[in-house]
């Protein structure tokens, strides 16, 4: 007890003391870990935005697209069982169709094409869609006589912004002079793209937007399964496909952004390569003003021998002293690191695609603080060796 | 503290040996001032680390308190030295930056219990017993020499040690400030009956010891207690 309330107020005696040279060699490491938990927290949020991005275009790790392929079309109704039976034999929660179309709608402006994605209530989840207005599909929403919609931000905007909660229609330009309801917005995929939008399977067959169901023209059905399933689900679903439809090819593809291996490894990697040159760097930094600081000390060191002081105590006092700062500059260096990556300019250049930002990492701020730590212990340790070695009488005279 | 025939050798570089301190004997009691002289280069620092506790004899027996010095490992020789020997320097060597209080607390921080725990008021009584209990809270580069090595005697005696050990106290000083300082160490060390040892080439200074001993070419002989030069 008496040890460490000694080794304590000692220390504190040496940061009042020294508080210049410490706050120096704090500024150091604080820029230091600022930097790495910066780069380390932005390339999450860049992560982040990339994942999005990735998952609202191929879906959630592991989407698997289902079609099937041959010299003529096959049967919609069969294929529609069959693709139903695939969602009862392997229990199947989500799934959807997914085809695309494009159709006009009667804009304040003047009629306007957009590009339709003709999908089932599952897409929205396979996808990860965020909504910024109203919801996504619900199952009933097929029953609707007017055709739910819901739109991109750019569709939205064309249409005059009008509150959801008063249902609003919009017409769709054709023959059949249908009008449809906009129930929710989704964000714009990337800044100007041009008014698209989401409809039911079902609402598309009635009013004539697709013709053919699930085997019309570059149609897919999408099915969201566990990673470690896919691959036997693949092979299962494909013999059982081209089982029932002879004279046939079935294909059976991951299309979500995991399906040849992480994408992101090269990138953490490069990210781990900057984190770990800067933390080289803070750390020569440390150990270059940790030995001046000693050899400055040689003289103080060797009093305190000859006071009684032991080899353990001046080395855990100096090593101490090292790793007490650094945690200290650790925990400046993350704060200024949350700052630079929450800053909401930084948020929206980098985590584009994202409507909501994530929180600051955790692992970021961790692995600011344990290199803060770690830093010290290194740049402490050979100081605090050097301290331990010093002849007291020779440092007494020095 | 004893020593029985007492010798360190270095190995130099070129592999030969160097004799610094031959055969030495000496036995020191309590309340004892003892004087050892010499010129520079003739061992005194080497026999300072030995009977400092900071240095092993490379053949001979130390004694300290009648334990075998040689059998202690550092960190126990560390704490004994720290409980039992006070060091009083010609630079002074008082911690930049700390008051003459802080200064005198020091040795009291590798003490346990009362000693630790007391430390303020036991710092402040040792600097009134060397009259400078109002400059507690001065810095050091704001004292005279004199006052320094004062606060330096205070220091080296916070901790009731039964060694003391002057390396050329008053070197640093005039003769008149050398003098008093001198008999302040003298005064104080015989009411705390400890042993108090000084290693000079003052002969003022060993002139105020009751034993004296040369030390030439590494070997160690009584001398007569030389009569002071008058100020």
């Amino acid at each position: 007890m008496t040890g460490v309330v000694s080794a304590l107020v000692e220390a504190w005696q040496e940061l009042r003391i020294n508080k210049t040279r410490i706050l120096l060699a704090l500024v150091g490491v604080a820029l230091s870990v600022a930097a790495l938990t910066s780069v380390v927290g932005v390339g999450d949020l860049a992560r982040e935005g990339f994942k999005a991005d990735s998952e609202r275009n191929g879906g959630r790790s592991a989407t698997l697209a289902i079609g099937v392929y041959g010299p003529s079309q096959p049967d919609p109704q069969k294929l529609e069982g069959a693709y139903r039976g695939i969602i009862e034999r392997y229990g199947i929660t989500y799934f959807s169709h997914a085809a695309q179309a494009q159709l006009s709608f009667q804009f304040p402006r003047g009629v306007q094409p957009v590009q339709l994605q003709v999908v089932d209530p599952g897409y929205g989840v396979i996808h990860r869609l965020d909504l910024s207005q109203g919801g996504w599909f619900a199952a009933n929403d097929e029953e609707r006589l007017a055709p739910a919609l819901v739109v991109s931000e750019s569709f939205y905007n064309a249409a005059g912004r009008p509150n959801l909660a008063t249902s609003p229609k919009i017409a769709m330009a054709g023959d059949q002079k249908t009008t449809a309801v906009i129930i929710g917005v989704v964000p714009d995929p990337y800044p100007e793209s041009p008014p698209s939008a989401y409809m039911l399977t079902g609402a598309a067959e009635r009013s004539g937007v697709t013709a053919g169901g699930a085997a019309g023209p570059g149609q897919q059905f999408k099915i969201w399964v566990q990673d470690e399933q896919a691959a036997a689900l693949k092979a299962a679903i494909t013999s059982d496909l081209e089982q029932q439809f002879p004279g046939m090819q079935a294909a059976v593809d991951r299309s979500d952004y995991a399906s040849y291996g992480d994408p992101f490894a090269p990138v953490q990697l490069a990210v781990g390569g900057v984190a770990g040159l800067v933390l080289l760097l803070g750390a020569v930094g440390m150990l270059n003003i940790s030995m001046v600081t000693v050899r400055y000390r040689v003289r103080e060191i060797g009093i305190r021998r000859s006071f009684g002081a032991t080899s353990r105590r001046i080395f855990v006092g100096v090593m101490m002293e090292s790793v007490v700062a650094t945690a200290v500059a650790g925990v400046v260096g993350v704060m200024i690191a949350v700052a630079v990556v929450k800053n909401p300019w930084i948020e929206s250049k980098v985590g584009r695609g994202l409507t909501e930002y994530p929180p600051f990492p955790v692992d970021a701020a961790l692995l600011g603080l344990g290199a803060a730590v770690l830093v010290g212990a290194l740049a402490g340790a050979i100081p605090a060796v050097v301290a331990v070695r010093v002849k007291v009488i020779d440092a007494i005279r020095f | 503290m004893s020593l029985t025939g007492v010798t360190r050798t270095v190995r130099l570089p070129d592999d030969q040996e160097l004799h610094i301190l031959r055969g030495v004997d000496l036995a020191v009691h309590a309340g004892d001032h003892t004087a050892v002289i010499g010129r520079s280069g003739c061992g005194k620092s080497t026999l300072l680390n030995l009977l400092g506790l900071l240095d092993l004899p490379t053949s001979g027996e130390l004694r300290f308190q009648g334990t075998p010095v040689g059998q202690l490992r550092g960190n126990e020789r560390a704490v004994l030295r720290g409980s039992s020997v006070g060091f009083v320097f010609q630079q002074f060597n008082l911690l930049p930056g700390r008051s003459a209080l802080e200064n005198v607390i020091t040795p009291l921080l590798y003490a346990r219990g009362a000693q630790f725990w007391r430390r303020r008021e036991l710092a402040m009584d040792m600097l009134d017993r060397v009259g400078l209990a109002q400059r507690a809270d001065t810095l050091p580069n704001m004292l005279s020499g004199g006052e320094q090595q004062r606060v330096a005697i205070a220091r080296a005696l916070v901790r009731g040690p039964r060694l003391i050990l002057a390396d050329e106290p008053t070197g640093a000083l005039d003769v008149d400030t050398g003098q008093a300082v001198m008999a302040l160490l003298d005064t104080v060390a015989t009411e705390s009956g400890a042993a108090l040892i000084t290693i000079t080439h003052d002969v003022n200074v060993a002139a105020l010891a009751r034993a004296c001993y040369r030390l030439e070419a590494g070997v160690l002989t009584t001398a007569a207690i030389p009569a002071g030069v008058p100020a």
